[in-house]
């Protein structure tokens, strides 16, 4: 390969990552946006998420990446798999926010934080106890299908990764922007008090956040099995940096700021592993967070002000 | 009227707690000894200790164990606890004292042998190794000498992460800290020449002492552990009482306030990063002499949490409850939860049950851990030992005492409350076309003032008008666009706050920013940050001088307090957070006399007030003012601003609109029509 397809096919992958990393940014950006928490506990939701994935693709006898499936029975697998994942992502969500998170509301300062910390191991060694510490082979039914592009191979799984991430953003950003709870989101996001007096049932709006994000986190889980072809109990925290160094990198709090921030930090990690070492992509993307954090820590596009007391 | 105690899952908890600390041992210790008999006990024990488990080697090193532990508990307690920075790569500056210790004390690195080593080598420095092509340089330094060193190193690491977090609040100074605690084995693990990489460093040198190595037996280490303990919880007592503590849980409680009220943030909070991180740098380097050993993972980000977890268990703030808490989890994790997962087998072969019988607690700590921190948060955020205790309620005659202003006599007052006038040329402040913009908006528009030495000035204006701002601006909260503000001769505009209150300017804040959880006494005492001058070292050798400023501190809190007559005095150690609002006002008010100011700035002090209470604080305003006191005040009761104020500014939309005496504003017209609208005016002007 030469050095243009060789970066090209860096793109290619770097953009699969990022339409993970942003999916998995919401999460962060949504919760932070109208509770001003950040939630650790979404970094091991996603691991979770990623087990039952992997439950649902086992569901259908599928196991390891040779039961190949085609058209229709593809596409109902496929479909069955992310929504069943989803949902039961963003169950857990839900039952977090109700049972370790709501008792907690209004308390000032890091005490939720340090909760979701909590959450985050006790979800983190459920999964290490009854799962163990071994990788687990993540069971792929999509058909070897690619194609060759100026030198560089563009998988189908690639263009499946992208579609779905596609959908799902133009999806919640409609939710968003045109609905009426979209709206008493976006309400309760700028002042959750005034909201209230308006009207807005707040608890349904955080309820409705943390179940949102948290089923998009089980879309990226999904999507990681299927781009990776393995789980394991420890993907959630490499995985949940980047999407929150994504999720700052865009502005923590805004929709679209999560989206661009999540490609980035794919690009920059598939083009920085190319260009200076593998072994340095952490210390890159830390970086890009202090720095980002330090200097101009409203982000790309973020309304949020993190130095603000 | 004791009101009744209603029983959830979480009070019962309370109640257990409670209980315990009623049922004390040391109940028949006098009140004031107390301290010092539990501390003379608890060190007492942890002599013993080897002794009373029959010197069992593997016992003896889980203890050591705990207590390194302990002193990282101690360390993040000061930044967490007392400075309220919530630290998640604290283990970052473990690794760091780590790795130091194991850098200049193994053959990890061994230049070639020149003239340039000899002077270390007779400082037994290094050693020359001898080696066919050419010597070569051990690093051989004592254990005792890196002990501080590698503290020290640390603590310049700790400035160095924690500088570009100053600025942030609360969830992202963790979150950037969390990335430097990754960076740091990241860059650990690929630096092979320096760390031997992933490998680890080996063949650390154990300490010696008198030409004895400690070699691997566990009890040696095991005493140094206990006085590294010991000497990280005087420094961590004496920091705590002192004025550096109380700057550092102002800054915990309320930021802005506390540089508002003197305190360098900057500074503190800097302080708070090095001594945290130099307690973890010691601790480091008697971690690695003991394992003789250390490898990147050692200080991952589970490390960090684990010392969290330790401190929020034992209590955040809470010196000995911290300890407690590191002790307790060290402990079960390598003594209980293996005798626990043994007889949990047992009881699963007994009643048959199979999951019982292969149940492992050791390695499930980690789902301990989480649930932990869970369930303190849930239901017990003070820890095991809360860092504050629970003062007595009033009693109903108490509380409903009748109020006495004590009066104190003209020289009384002059002794409680200082000089406080200005005698210099020209008058105590003067600003001059001062501009705030937020955005588009103008916040304050070329506004000028004066105010005279000895003068009150009452700034009044509907809502939204710029008087907060203009105080914010002149304090320096908010940095002003334009103009030029001076004080006492001398310009003012563009300092940082706790600067202006050094300078003799002390304010109040209209929605009320005192520190809640701190008691009256202390937040009062904050207010003399500015006027006393122990720094860290001071209150770490408590001299006779630090003490006499101590004492003396406290005692003038007490009179500025008495200067509210029986309203805060029998409430003097309770928290502020459990006051009446009217007393609050009053306790800001304390607070901002208490730095001796030449000018105070009033943010609505009546505001909420009913009328009563309005009366008595505006005569209380009132003898301030004759005391010599210049005061700026922004009322909304004319009533106040007509019996206090010699001179009345009023803003409408950031402008100044009219200036005079009380009589001449309330008759000008474009201050009526400023209140009232351009009606009323007429319909004013119809009237005369």
């Amino acid at each position: 390969m030469g050095w243009e397809a060789v970066y090209l096919q860096q793109v290619i992958n770097g953009l699969s990552l990022g339409a993970m990393y942003a999916l998995l940014a919401l999460g962060f950006t949504l919760v932070y946006g109208i509770l001003e928490l950040i939630n650790f506990a979404h970094f091991n939701v996603f691991m979770v998420s990623s087990f039952i994935g992997m439950m649902a693709l086992e569901f259908f006898g599928l196991s390891g990446q040779s039961h190949i499936l085609t058209g229709l029975a593809l596409a109902g697998v496929m479909a069955f798999a992310f929504v069943a994942t989803m949902l039961v992502a963003g169950l857990l969500g839900v039952a977090i926010e109700r049972f370790a998170l709501r008792p907690l509301r209004g308390i000032p300062g890091t005490v939720g934080m340090i909760t979701t910390i909590g959450i985050s191991y006790i979800l983190f060694n459920l999964v290490l106890l009854t799962k163990g510490a071994g990788s687990f082979n993540f069971p792929n039914p999509m058909p070897r299908v690619a194609w060759t592009i100026a030198g560089a191979t563009l998988d189908l799984r690639e263009v499946l990764i992208w579609g779905v991430a596609l959908v799902l953003m133009t999806g919640l950003h409609l939710f968003v922007n045109k609905t009426r709870i979209g709206k008493a989101m976006r309400a309760t996001a700028q002042d959750s008090e005034a909201a209230r007096m308006m009207g807005v049932d707040v608890d349904r709006v955080i309820v409705m956040a943390f179940f949102l994000g948290s089923a998009l986190a089980g879309a990226a889980a999904l999507i990681f099995g299927l781009y990776y072809n393995y789980t394991s109990f420890i993907i959630g925290y490499t995985a949940g940096l980047r999407a929150f160094t994504a999720a700052v990198l865009g502005g923590i709090g805004s929709v679209t700021g999560a989206m661009v921030g999540g490609i980035i930090i794919g690009l920059i990690e598939a083009l920085g592993g190319q260009l200076i070492a593998v072994r340095w992509t952490d210390v890159i993307i830390f970086s890009i967070l202090v720095l980002v954090l330090v200097f101009a820590p409203t982000g790309l596009m973020g309304r949020a002000n993190p130095t603000k007391s | 009227m004791a009101e009744r105690e209603t029983i959830t899952p979480g009070s019962i908890g309370g109640l257990a707690f409670a209980f315990l600390q009623k049922a004390s041992p040391l109940q028949w210790v006098a009140p004031h000894l107390r301290a010092h008999v539990g501390t003379a006990l608890a060190f007492v024990f942890a002599i013993a200790f080897p002794l009373m488990i029959d010197r069992n080697d593997a016992d003896i090193d889980s203890a050591a164990n705990a207590l390194a532990f302990a002193s990282l508990a101690l360390g993040l307690n000061i930044v967490v606890g007392f400075a309220g920075l919530l630290d998640l790569g604290y283990a970052a500056f473990f690794a760091i004292g780590a790795y130091t210790y194991g850098f200049f004390a193994s053959a990890q690195f061994m230049p070639a042998w020149s003239g340039f080593w000899e002077p270390f080598e007779w400082l037994h420095l290094v050693a020359r190794v001898h080696q066919d092509g050419g010597d070569l340089v051990h690093f051989t330094v004592s254990f005792w000498l890196m002990l501080p060193f590698s503290a020290a190193f640390a603590a310049l690491f700790g400035i160095l992460f924690g500088a570009p977090t100053l600025r942030l609040k609360g969830d992202y100074l963790a979150i950037v800290t969390l990335g430097f605690g990754e960076i740091v084995p990241i860059v650990v693990r690929n630096w092979p020449s320096v760390t031997n990489g992933a490998m680890g460093l080996n063949g650390v040198a154990a300490p010696q002492l008198f030409g004895h190595s400690f070699g691997i037996n566990a009890t040696p280490y095991y005493f140094v552990g206990v006085g590294l303990v010991a000497l990280l919880i005087f420094t961590s007592t004496r920091l705590k009482s002192s004025r550096v503590g109380r700057a550092w849980m102002a800054i915990r409680e309320d930021e802005i306030a506390a540089s508002a009220m003197g305190v360098d943030r900057v500074k503190f909070k800097l302080l708070a990063f090095a001594i945290g991180a130099a307690f973890a740098g010691a601790t480091g380097t008697y971690f690695v002499a003991k394992l003789q050993t250390a490898t990147p993972e050692m200080f991952m980000f589970p490390v960090s949490v684990m010392i969290l977890v330790m401190i929020v268990f034992g209590g955040i703030g809470s010196v000995w409850g911290v300890v407690l808490g590191a002790v307790i989890l060290q402990v079960l994790q390598s003594w209980f939860l293996e005798d626990l997962s043994q007889w949990l087998h047992a009881l699963g072969r007994l009643i048959g049950v199979q999951w019982l019988q292969h149940i492992e607690l050791v390695s499930s700590i980690e789902l301990i851990f989480g649930l932990i921190l869970v369930f303190m948060m849930l239901y017990r955020r003070q820890g095991l030992i809360p860092a504050t205790r629970k003062v007595r309620a009033l009693s109903l005659a108490e509380q409903t005492a009748r109020v006495e202003l004590a009066a104190p006599a003209p020289a009384e007052r002059v002794r409680v409350l200082g000089d406080m006038t200005y005698r210099g040329p020209g008058p105590l402040l003067e600003i001059k076309g001062l501009t705030v913009r937020f955005g588009g908006l103008v916040a304050l528009r070329e506004v000028s003032l004066s105010v005279p030495a000895h003068s009150v000035v009452a700034v009044i204006g509907p809502n939204g008008s710029g008087k907060s701002t203009l105080f914010n601006a002149v304090t320096g909260l908010v940095a002003p666009n334009a103009g030029k503000v001076h004080f006492a001769g001398h310009p003012i505009e563009g300092l940082p706050p706790h600067v202006v209150l050094g300078r003799g300017m002390a304010r109040t804040f209209q929605n009320i920013r005192l520190f809640p959880n701190l008691t009256v006494l202390e937040n009062v005492m904050i207010g003399m940050h500015a006027r006393l001058h122990t720094g860290a070292v001071g209150a770490l050798m408590r001299l006779p001088g630090t003490r006499r400023e101590e004492a003396a501190a406290r005692e003038h809190a007490i009179e500025i307090l008495s200067l509210f007559g029986n309203r805060l005095i029998p409430r003097i150690d309770h928290v502020v957070s459990s006051l009446s609002y009217a007393n609050r006002r009053r306790v800001e008010i304390a607070r901002a006399l208490a730095s001796n100011p030449k000018l105070l700035l009033l943010d609505e002090p009546t505001a909420g007030m009913n009328p009563a209470e309005t009366l008595e604080l505006a005569q209380q305003i009132k003898r301030l003012h004759e005391h010599g006191l210049a005061i700026v005040l922004i009322e909304h009761k004319l009533d106040v601003v007509v019996s206090l104020a010699d001179n009345v500014v009023v803003l409408d939309h950031g402008e100044k609109i009219a200036e005079g005496t009380p009589d001449v504003v309330r008759r000008d017209e474009e201050v009526i029509r400023a209140y009232l609208g351009r009606s009323a005016s007429l319909r004013g002007a119809a009237v005369a």
